[in-house]
């Protein structure tokens, strides 16, 4: 049974010079559209801490992704996901 | 040859709901139960009610009303104080100032009930289950596959895997008065007219743990009336003058009568949860709750049967839980009419919930598909609708046809605001 529509899916991303997505699965990226904070459930067990970026390709094709603030050491830290 | 003897057997979980509320039955909530003034608090969303005159009535925490306002079950510690269970909450304070109280957890009790009760029917015992803690089966079937009562109750004992008072006699009511008289894990048979001997001595207290003549104990006291063995003794006429079919039923009982187990007939479990994120209340946790109704509409142990009665509840975030049947007025497999009927109770919620559970309690009859007199257009597009999601399903599999349903549009997570649902072929 599937439950949620548009889940994050995780994505390989290379950081640039000041933390800024530099490359977003193999896509170089040209430029940066805005950058926006998501912070919920911090009254809880499990707080979410998101700092989403929308991005534009080179290729001019429109990314979002978002590094997970709360992700485990070692765990998957890069997330796509549409908006 | 030995005579064949009736024999009922009475499993008795003491405090299993304040157990559960504070942290199941491993050994360190076992720990914490014992030496710490617990009770359980009011259920949420439930105002006092001025007079307290039960409290001292219940010596096991059996009784089955509980008041609102009032404390559940206590620990032994708060017992030593003079905490009972059903008191008001102003009075189990005043006398014992450290008592915690914990939130109770309807929904934790279910689960775990559900799961002594299956641990029970896995040794093949038909099984009554009278309330969260208590149980009644007959040994008389078990005897074949096990060889004698001893060995059927060490038999339960295992398969329960969970310190329990067991008690048996011939009848329920002897069954439960040796389970609550057992102060270890070895089991107390009583049988025959040895059990008769040994109820008469019993207090009249035990009267009050049932039902029907919970109301008698008070009178029944003030008549001087001490045992079951005086009771017995007096004529049952005049106990039914007195107290009509309450005083048969208390008469009946003391002379070691009680009416036969009435096992519950085992059926599967079907049940959804979500967890609701940030949809915890209002129109949001409706949506939500349309979710859960299309899940369990759409699961094949179903098999087009419709729903007689469901379980709606909720894991709160303040923590504890909530839990509430719904019967309906006929057996439904409606989308629209379910979800009518359970919202209203929704709206009953004490608290904002976390997680919202779903579960069918009986299933009505098979719904047969009813045909309109004259052709509605809409109703021609639905049955099309249902004859392309069915021939999808069966190219592609359960999952093939979904609806997506805007759960929490507004929320500041994307996954949260649209959820996919079975769509309902009938």
């Amino acid at each position: 049974m599937k439950g949620a529509l548009n889940e994050p899916r995780a994505a390989r991303v290379r950081i640039g010079a000041q933390g800024v997505p530099a490359r977003v699965d193999g896509r170089a990226v040209g430029l940066v559209r805005e950058c926006w904070l998501v912070e919920d459930r911090w009254w809880t067990q499990r707080p979410l801490r998101r700092r989403y970026w929308e991005l534009l390709s080179d290729g001019g094709r429109n990314m979002v992704v978002f590094e997970d603030l709360c992700a485990p050491p070692g765990g998957a830290r890069w997330f796509s996901q549409r908006p | 040859m030995r005579t064949y003897v009736r024999m009922v057997v009475c499993i008795h979980l003491p405090r299993f709901e304040l157990q559960i509320a504070a942290g199941g039955s491993s050994s360190a909530a076992q720990q914490a139960l014992a030496g710490r003034a617990l009770a359980l608090a009011p259920l949420p969303g439930t105002t006092p009610r001025p007079s307290a005159a039960q409290a001292d009535l219940d010596p096991a925490g059996l009784s089955v009303s509980r008041g609102a306002g009032r404390v559940g079950e206590v620990s032994g510690a708060a017992e030593a104080h003079g905490v009972r269970r059903g008191m008001a909450m102003g009075e189990a304070l005043a006398r014992c100032p450290q008592l915690e109280l914990l939130a109770a957890d309807p929904v934790g009790v279910a689960e775990a009930w559900q799961s002594v009760i299956d641990s029970l029917e896995s040794v093949g015992a038909a099984v009554e289950p009278a309330r969260a803690g208590l149980a009644y089966f007959s040994a008389d079937g078990l005897r074949g596959l096990y060889g004698d009562d001893r060995a059927v109750i060490a038999a339960v004992q295992r398969a329960l895997q969970r310190p329990a008072r067991v008690g048996a006699g011939p009848t329920r009511f002897c069954a439960m008065a040796a389970a609550l008289a057992v102060r270890s894990r070895r089991a107390l048979v009583l049988e025959g007219k040895e059990a008769q001997r040994w109820l008469a001595a019993r207090p009249i207290e035990l009267l009050g743990l049932r039902a029907e003549t919970e109301a008698l104990l008070e009178p029944l006291q003030l008549l001087g009336v001490r045992t079951l063995g005086e009771l017995a003794a007096l004529s049952r006429d005049a106990l039914a003058d007195r107290f009509g079919s309450a005083g048969v039923i208390a008469h009946a009982l003391a002379r070691g009568e009680d009416r036969p187990l009435r096992p519950r007939s085992s059926s599967e479990r079907v049940r959804e949860t979500l967890a609701v994120g940030d949809a915890s209340s209002g129109e949001a946790l409706q949506r939500v709750l349309g979710v859960l109704v299309d899940r369990l509409l759409a699961r094949r142990e179903r098999r087009g049967r419709s729903l007689r009665s469901v379980a709606l509840s909720a894991r709160l975030l303040s923590g504890g839980g909530w839990r509430e049947r719904v019967v309906f007025r006929e057996a439904l497999c409606d989308r629209r009419r379910i979800l009518l009927a359970l919202s209203v109770r929704l709206a009953a919620l004490p608290a904002p919930a976390a997680m919202l559970g779903l579960e069918v309690e009986g299933f009505g009859p098979a719904a047969g598909e009813q045909r309109a007199l004259l052709d509605d257009p809409r109703e021609l597009r639905a049955a099309r609708l249902r004859e392309a999601v069915a021939q999808v399903r069966a190219v592609a599999g359960a999952d093939g046809a979904l609806r997506a349903v805007c759960v929490d549009p507004d929320s500041r997570v994307p996954e949260r605001r649209v959820m996919l649902t079975p769509l309902a072929e009938r």
